[in-house]
């Protein structure tokens, strides 16, 4: 650490190395932590996390029971004993226009905290306004919403792209209030999508018939590709499954941070790595990745650290892969009932985590313990594992720069 | 508030072993750079050449007379490998030669400058493949769409013409197979391919469906197929069934690798111990946890058997 320190002070090494080296520390050291808690206002099952991009300081909830919580993360108490209080709720006695069902996708309004939309399974998709928690706007449809998503980098445009239970994809302007623009192809229930965040006209679309389509929302004509898992080798499978991307519903669908990769996950018990380019499958082999959802499934990828780590729920943990090596690091316990989607904070290196046991967790990085010479300070800590002061020991006194 | 059992902290213990070593990697990235070039690849390849051989020799010739080449399924190699992208690489044929990974130190890159500042930026896998060399061939089973079979080339030929010996079909066969072990490794065949590329007329086909060494897969195309392999696939799905009956009867569904080893198997198990311990490890159908004493297999639940 010490040499990374010199290294960027001398001008040898870019300061981006330091930052990636101690993001990348950082994550492998996830931990529950005794002193940073999530308020417990959900009284059902937890859907769906979001946190905007802008500051990073406010999450959004949404639950099964169509309840909608928004969370300050940020600690101004001073003490490092820190619960994260919910600012305001859209709650079932207190407005009106809450949903009626349950909320699948929340996500904040990518450039400014003051807008979000939600989507639900009573078929509709609201769009509020932060001030006054009333919804904007309301597009009704024909079956559950399964998912939304709006492009973070689209200046241009501003389409929400919505998945529902019929096979076409809707794009709802919210600049206008039209849903006109159809993207036809799948055949199937839509149970992901997700805006490419490198490209502001590149969709992917995940669906119960094994497909996930890649569009160019600009072409007038069908998807781009679609992926196929064995990349073209007709011959490794038999002829139904020709051109999936998964052998069963593809469920869960991650943009990694460049938006050069794109993680699949299936009922088949697999997670895929793409190529969002060109299609081609990586062929990392993540393992088994145990997956029964019926809906959408909400992971994530970090961001800033090398190597990348993907964050995978799986039953009542989160499972934690090196990307490109599809090694298990981890699996993070600590829910007691299934954990439904989560949601990684960029500055902080902090993953949240939801589930149906109604409880948003936050797994913080284990923080770097005093030097053993002062002794007072360890004694009164305590509670964090002697385990991780070895290894930063040794790593200090190996580097002989 | 989460208390955890003795178990639990074996693992917790043995994850943070291997989290430290990723912590300290994390930080000794300049000393890698520095070291000489990585004769790991050629050691991992050397490596699942022997654990190929050492898993054939767990196949048991007997039980079927002699007439089967031994098989060894992929997911077994997992068990012996922790990396299973790197056994896939060596072992499924890569359709390009890009690479697509961003960080396979393994891979040579060649950088050539063109006009206009551009570069192309290629890599050439190190190791060859072991499919691309036609040593050894993969098979589609059947029974599980991931599972594959993969026997080496000269066992399969051996058995597969001393199968055919004295039978008429003995010359389509040989023909067939001196086109496809050198250089062809598709698991299926369309009629297309068939009748242009390897230039056979329907009859020869016939004929070759009727050795066992074509199956039909869908009208007009065909799987490539071990001859005699139904009594092996048998034989091999009641053993796994057998092998994951104990471990789950076993008290608290989990058993220590070596005592499993030891336990007498039961009439419907064929096969080695260890050749159905390598399976279901591999195939994740139990969880793998490093204790004090020994490797714990522990029965998945969730498992369709």
């Amino acid at each position: 650490m010490l040499s990374f320190l010199y290294a960027r002070q001398s001008g040898l090494d870019d300061p981006v190395r330091l930052r990636r080296a101690e993001s990348t520390r950082r994550v492998l050291s996830l931990e529950l932590n005794h002193n940073r808690d999530v308020d417990r206002i959900h009284g059902n099952g937890i859907n769906t996390l979001d946190i905007e991009v802008i500051d990073g300081r406010y999450m959004l909830s949404g639950g099964s029971d169509g309840v909608i919580v928004i969370y300050d993360l940020e600690n101004n108490s001073k003490k490092p004993q820190y619960t994260c209080k919910a600012i305001c709720t859209v709650g079932r006695s207190v407005c009106r226009h809450v949903h009626k069902f349950s909320v699948e996708t929340v996500q904040w309004y990518p450039h400014d905290t003051g807008m979000f939309v939600s989507s639900s399974f009573d078929k509709t998709m609201k769009v509020w306004d932060t001030e006054t928690l009333k919804p904007a706007e309301e597009f009704q449809f024909d079956g559950n919403v399964y998912c939304h998503h709006m492009s973070p980098v689209a200046r241009k445009h501003s389409l929400v792209a919505v998945g529902t239970k019929d096979p076409k994809v809707q794009l709802c302007d919210l600049k206008s209030g039209s849903r006109i623009h159809i993207l036809q192809g799948h055949r199937g229930e839509i149970l992901s999508v997700r805006w490419s965040p490198r490209y502001d006209h590149i969709l992917a679309t995940a669906s119960t018939d094994s497909r996930v389509h890649i569009w160019d929302v600009r072409r007038a004509s069908g998807s781009l590709f679609t992926l196929d898992q064995h990349n073209g080798d007709k011959s490794k499978t038999s002829s139904e499954a020709v051109n999936t991307a998964h052998n069963g519903r593809v469920n869960g669908l991650c943009f990694t941070a460049d938006g050069l990769h794109l993680l699949t996950t299936g009922t088949d018990d697999r997670m895929r790595l793409w190529n969002s380019a060109t299609g081609e499958n990586t062929l990392v082999n993540y393992g088994k990745v145990v997956n029964e959802s019926r809906k959408g499934l909400k992971f994530t990828v970090s961001r800033g650290c090398s190597p990348e780590f993907v964050f995978v729920p799986c039953g009542s943990s989160v499972a934690v892969y090196g990307l490109h090596s599809g090694e298990l690091i981890t699996m993070l316990r600590g829910h007691y009932n299934n954990v439904d989607c989560c949601e990684f904070h960029p500055d902080y290196q902090e993953l949240y985590s939801g589930g149906k046991d109604c409880n948003i967790l936050a797994w913080v990085p284990v923080l770097r313990q005093p030097d053993i010479e002062d002794e007072e300070t360890n004694s009164k800590r305590g509670g964090t594992h002697a385990a991780i002061n070895p290894a930063f020991e040794d790593a200090w006194s190996s580097d002989e720069d | 508030m989460r208390k955890q059992l003795n178990k639990e902290v074996a693992v917790f213990k043995s994850r943070m072993n291997r989290k430290r070593a990723l912590i300290a990697d994390t930080f000794c990235l300049t000393k890698r750079r520095r070291c000489a070039a990585d004769s790991v690849t050629g050691e991992s390849q050397a490596d699942i050449r022997s654990s190929l051989q050492y898993l054939v020799t767990l196949f048991s010739r007997k039980l079927f007379n002699d007439s089967l080449p031994p098989v060894v399924l992929k997911h077994q190699l997992y068990s012996l490998h922790n990396d299973k992208t790197s056994v896939d690489k060596q072992v499924v044929r890569s359709d390009c030669n890009k690479c697509s990974t961003w960080d396979s130190v393994q891979s040579h890159f060649i950088i050539i400058t063109l006009m206009h500042s551009e570069a192309l930026v290629f890599s050439f896998p190190r190791q060859n493949e072991l499919r691309e060399t036609g040593e050894l061939l993969m098979f589609q089973l059947g029974f599980d769409s991931e599972a594959f079979a993969l026997v080496f080339a000269e066992d399969y030929r051996a058995k597969v013409l001393q199968g055919e010996a004295g039978r008429g079909t003995l010359g389509t066969v040989e023909k067939f197979l001196t086109k496809l072990i050198p250089s062809c490794s598709d698991l299926s065949f369309n009629k297309e391919k068939m009748l242009k590329e390897f230039l056979f007329t329907d009859s020869e086909i016939t004929q070759l469906v009727k050795s066992g060494v074509l199956t039909v897969r869908d009208a007009g195309s065909w799987w490539l197929s071990i001859p005699n392999s139904g009594k092996f696939i048998k034989y091999f799905i009641k053993g796994r069934k057998a092998v994951l009956g104990m471990v789950k009867k076993s008290k608290y569904g989990e058993i220590l690798q070596t005592e499993l080893e030891g336990r007498r198997t039961t009439s419907q198990v064929k096969f080695q111990m260890k050749y159905h311990i390598h399976d279901i490890i591999g195939a994740e159908l139990v969880e793998c946890i490093q204790t004090t004493s020994g490797t714990l297999l522990r029965y998945v639940d969730g498992n369709v058997n």
